[in-house]
C-alpha cells in the first residue's frame, strides 16, 4: 500500500453557535491514500460532525483540512467531485422509489444516460434490491433504506467515500454483504472513511483507526495495534470500553 | 440541462404522489370560487342590478317629500322602503334598521322641509318684485341620510347629488308657482299662464356608464371578481405544498446530501420553481373554465375575460413566478413543517385580504386602498379587472406584471442569500 495522505487534518475545532462544549477539539489526523480509516466514539463524541466539516457542510471554527491537496475552506467545489457521502440518517426521497431516488442523485453527479443505468441496475442488484427497486422507498425495511442510501453516495465512483454508520440498523446479513462490497470497492482505489459503533465490525474492515471522546482523539492506530498496546485487551471492544470507560453519554 | 431536467422529473413525481396536496391545490380553489360567488352574487347584484335597498321617511308630507319619493321609487338604481318589517318607519326607527343592515341607506326628510324651501323663495320673491313688508323669514332644514358603512362611495356620492338636484327642482318649482301668482294677479288672462309645465319630465337624465375601452359596458360583478381574485389566491397558496417540500426536503436529508454533490443549489430550486409553475397554470386555467363553463350552468353570470390571450398569459405566469418565489423564500426561512404552513397560510391570508380577494378594494375605505398596493396578489388582481373588465391588452399590465417578476427576483435572491448564510454553522 502507498503511504501517501490524501486527508490532513490540523488542530481541528468546531464549537456549535450557543454551545460552551467544542463538539470537535483540537483533532489531528492523517488519513493515507487507499486506507479504510475508522472513526470510533461513543455518541455525541464529534464523529459526525468531523465528517461533515471534511464533506463541507459544516465550517470549522479553527483548524485546517487538506483533501487531495486543497483546503476544505476555499475549494470546496473541486472536492466535491471527488467524495462521495453516506450519511447517518436515510436521505432519501420516501415516495419515490429506489430506482427514481438513484436516478435523480445519479443525475446530480453529472452521471448520465445507459452508463447511469447500468450502474443503477449493477447496484441494486448487488444488494439484492432489485425486485424492490420500483417500490416506493417509505415501504422499503430498515436494512433495505440503508442499502439504498448508500448505493446513492457511491454510484460515481468517488475518489475518497466518507461512510457515517453504514451499518446501523441493519441484519447480519446486510452487514455482511455490505463490508463485502466495500472492501472491493476499497480495493478498486476508493480511500473509505467511516464511523460505527460496532467494534468487532470496525476491527475487521479498517486498516486503521481512531478512537474520540468528547471531541478529541484519545487512541490511533491499526486494530491490532491499538490491542496489544493495552494489556488485557483481547480485542477493539475492550480496548474502546477500556479507553472511553462505562459512563453513559448524551 | 440534464439535472435540471432530472430535478424537474423528481419534483413532478413527489408531487404527483401526494394525492391530498394535489387534491387540496385544484379542489380547494374551485370550490372557494363556486362558494364565494354564489355568497357574493346577491351583495352585487343588490349593488348593481336591483339596486341599494333605501328606507325612506317623509315627514314633510308636501312637495318636496313626495317628490323626493317618486324620484327614489322611479330611479331603478334602489329599492325603495318606507316600512321596517312591516311597520312604517320613524325617523326614530330609521337609525337602527340602517345600522342593523338592513338597509344600505336611510333618508328622513323632516317636518316642513317644503315649508322652509317656500319660506325662502317668498322671501327671495318679494325682494325681488320689491313688496314692500317683507313677511317671510329665512328658515333651514335638515335631510338627514343614514349610510350603512358599506355603501359603496360612488353609490353614496349619486345619491346625495340626486337629492340636491331634487331639493334644488323642487325650489325652482316653488319659485316658479310663486312667481306665476304673483303675475298672475298682475295678468288675469289665465289661459297662457305657464301652469304645469314643470311637472311634465326631467329635463336632463342620467346614466352611470362605466368607462371600459372596448368591450363597452361590464359591470364588475360576483364572477367577473371571485374568479380571478380567487384564482390568484390558489396560486399563492401554493406557498403551503411548495415550502412544505422544501421542508421535508431539509429534514429528509436530501438537501444534506446534494450539498455534498457538485450541483448549484440553483438548479435544484429551478427543477422546483418550474414544476410549481406549471401546477400554479393548471390551476388558473382550471378557475377560468369553472368561469366560464360551470358557473354560467348554476345561473350566474358568465366570466368574461376580455380579448388580450397574451396579456392573461403573460400576468398569470407573472403571477405564478411570484407565488412560486414566495412560497422558495418561506420553505427557506421555515424550520419545521408546522412553521412553514401556518407563517405560509397566514401571510398569504393576509395578503389576500388586504390585496382585495375577499373584499373588492373599490369599496375599501382610502386607508385600506392605500395600504393594498403592497401586496403582489393586489398587483396581479389590478392586472386582472385591466384585462377582464376594462378590456386592456398587454401594455396596461405591463407595470403589474413588471412588478411581480421583480417580487419573485427578489424572493429567489433572499432564498439564496438566507441559504447561504444557514450552511455555514
Ligand atoms: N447542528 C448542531 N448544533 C448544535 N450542536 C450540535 C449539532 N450537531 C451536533 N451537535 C453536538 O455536537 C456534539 C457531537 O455530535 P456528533 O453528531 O458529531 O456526534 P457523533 O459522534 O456523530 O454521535 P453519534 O454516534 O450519536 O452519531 C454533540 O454533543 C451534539 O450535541
Ligand atoms: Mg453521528
Amino acid at each position: 500500500m502507498t503511504i501517501e495522505p490524501i486527508i490532513q487534518i490540523k488542530s481541528l475545532c468546531k464549537t456549535f453557535k450557543g454551545n460552551d462544549v467544542s463538539a470537535v477539539n483540537e483533532i489531528s489526523l492523517l488519513v493515507n491514500k487507499n486506507e479504510i480509516f475508522g472513526l470510533l466514539g461513543p455518541n455525541g463524541a464529534g464523529k459526525t460532525t468531523t465528517i461533515s466539516i471534511l464533506c463541507g457542510l459544516y465550517t470549522a471554527t479553527s483548524g485546517r483540512v487538506t483533501i487531495d491537496g486543497k483546503d476544505v475552506e476555499t475549494d470546496i467545489d473541486s472536492i466535491k467531485q471527488i467524495i462521495g457521502v453516506v450519511p447517518q440518517d436515510i436521505a432519501l426521497y420516501p415516495t419515490l422509489s429506489a430506482k427514481e431516488n438513484l436516478n435523480f442523485y445519479g443525475t446530480m453527479y453529472g452521471l448520465s444516460g445507459k452508463l447511469l443505468k447500468d450502474k443503477i441496475a449493477f447496484w441494486l442488484d448487488n444488494f439484492g434490491l432489485t425486485e424492490a427497486a420500483n417500490k416506493k422507498v417509505s415501504t422499503y425495511s430498515g436494512g433495505m433504506k440503508r442499502r439504498v442510501n448508500l448505493i446513492a453516495g457511491i454510484l460515481h465512483n468517488p475518489k475518497i467515500l466518507f461512510l457515517d454508520e453504514p451499518t446501523v440498523g441493519v441484519d447480519v446479513q446486510s452487514r455482511n454483504v455490505i463490508i463485502e462490497h466495500l472492501k472491493e470497492i476499497n480495493k478498486a482505489g476508493t480511500t473509505i472513511i467511516y464511523t460505527s459503533h460496532h467494534m468487532e465490525e470496525a476491527e475487521h474492515f479498517c486498516s486503521r483507526v481512531a478512537i474520540i471522546d468528547y471531541g478529541k482523539i484519545i487512541a490511533e492506530g491499526s486494530p491490532t495495534e491499538l490491542i496489544k498496546s493495552n494489556p488485557n485487551c483481547s480485542n477493539l471492544e475492550t480496548v474502546f470500553l477500556h479507553l472511553t470507560k462505562r459512563k453513559l453519554r448524551d | 440541462m440534464i439535472k435540471l431536467i432530472a430535478a424537474i422529473k423528481k419534483e413532478a413525481l413527489i408531487l404527483l404522489r401526494d394525492r391530498v396536496g394535489l387534491a387540496v391545490l385544484f379542489l380547494m380553489p374551485m370550490i372557494l370560487i363556486f362558494v364565494m360567488t354564489l355568497i357574493q352574487d346577491s351583495a352585487f347584484k343588490s349593488l348593481n342590478e336591483r339596486g341599494i335597498p333605501i328606507i325612506f321617511v317623509d315627514d314633510d308630507k308636501d312637495t318636496l317629500g313626495i317628490s323626493i319619493e317618486q324620484g327614489l321609487r322611479n330611479s331603478g338604481m334602489c329599492t325603495f322602503n318606507n316600512t321596517i318589517d312591516g311597520v312604517p318607519a320613524t325617523a326614530e326607527t330609521i337609525e337602527k334598521a340602517v345600522s342593523d343592515g338592513k338597509f344600505l341607506v336611510g333618508i328622513v326628510v323632516p317636518k316642513g322641509a317644503t315649508a322652509a324651501i317656500r319660506n325662502n323663495v317668498q322671501l327671495l320673491v318679494q325682494e325681488t318684485m320689491g313688496v314692500e313688508e317683507a313677511t317671510a323669514k329665512s328658515d333651514s332644514v335638515e335631510i338627514k341620510i343614514y349610510i350603512d358603512p358599506i355603501t359603496k362611495k360612488s353609490f353614496l356620492t349619486s345619491v346625495t347629488s340626486s337629492l340636491r338636484e331634487f331639493i334644488s327642482e323642487i325650489k325652482t318649482k316653488i319659485m316658479f308657482q310663486t312667481f306665476s301668482k304673483q303675475i298672475e294677479e298682475l295678468i288675469p288672462d289665465k289661459k297662457n299662464a305657464p301652469g304645469n309645465a314643470f311637472n311634465q319630465s326631467q329635463i336632463i337624465k342620467y346614466k352611470e356608464v362605466y368607462a371600459s375601452r372596448q368591450i363597452g359596458e361590464i359591470v364588475p360583478n360576483a364572477v367577473q371578481h371571485n374568479v380571478p381574485a380567487w384564482a390568484i389566491f390558489a396560486m399563492f397558496f401554493i406557498v403551503l405544498p411548495l415550502a412544505g417540500s422544501m421542508v421535508k426536503e431539509k429534514s429528509e436529508g436530501s438537501v444534506l446530501r446534494l450539498q455534498t454533490i457538485p450541483t448549484s443549489y440553483l438548479i435544484f430550486l429551478l427543477g422546483k420553481i418550474k414544476v410549481y409553475i406549471a401546477v400554479c397554470l393548471i390551476q388558473f386555467a382550471l378557475m377560468l373554465s369553472v368561469g366560464m363553463i360551470f358557473l354560467p350552468m348554476l345561473g350566474l353570470p358568465t366570466l368574461v375575460i376580455g380579448n388580450s390571450i397574451s396579456g392573461i398569459l403573460l400576468l398569470s405566469i407573472a403571477t405564478a413566478l411570484a407565488a412560486t418565489g414566495y412560497g422558495v423564500m418561506v420553505g427557506t426561512i421555515a424550520k419545521t413543517e408546522q412553521q412553514g404552513a401556518i407563517v405560509g397560510s397566514l401571510t398569504v391570508l393576509l395578503l389576500s385580504a388586504i390585496g382585495g380577494v375577499w373584499v373588492p378594494t373599490y369599496v375599501m375605505p382610502e386607508l385600506m386602498r392605500n395600504i393594498s398596493v403592497i401586496s403582489p396578489l393586489n398587483w396581479s388582481l389590478d392586472g386582472f379587472y385591466e384585462l377582464f373588465l376594462r378590456g386592456g391588452g398587454v401594455a396596461d399590465i405591463a407595470m403589474d406584471s413588471l412588478k411581480l417578476v421583480f417580487f419573485f427576483v427578489i424572493t429567489i435572491l433572499v432564498s439564496l442569500i438566507i441559504n447561504r448564510y444557514k450552511r455555514k454553522i
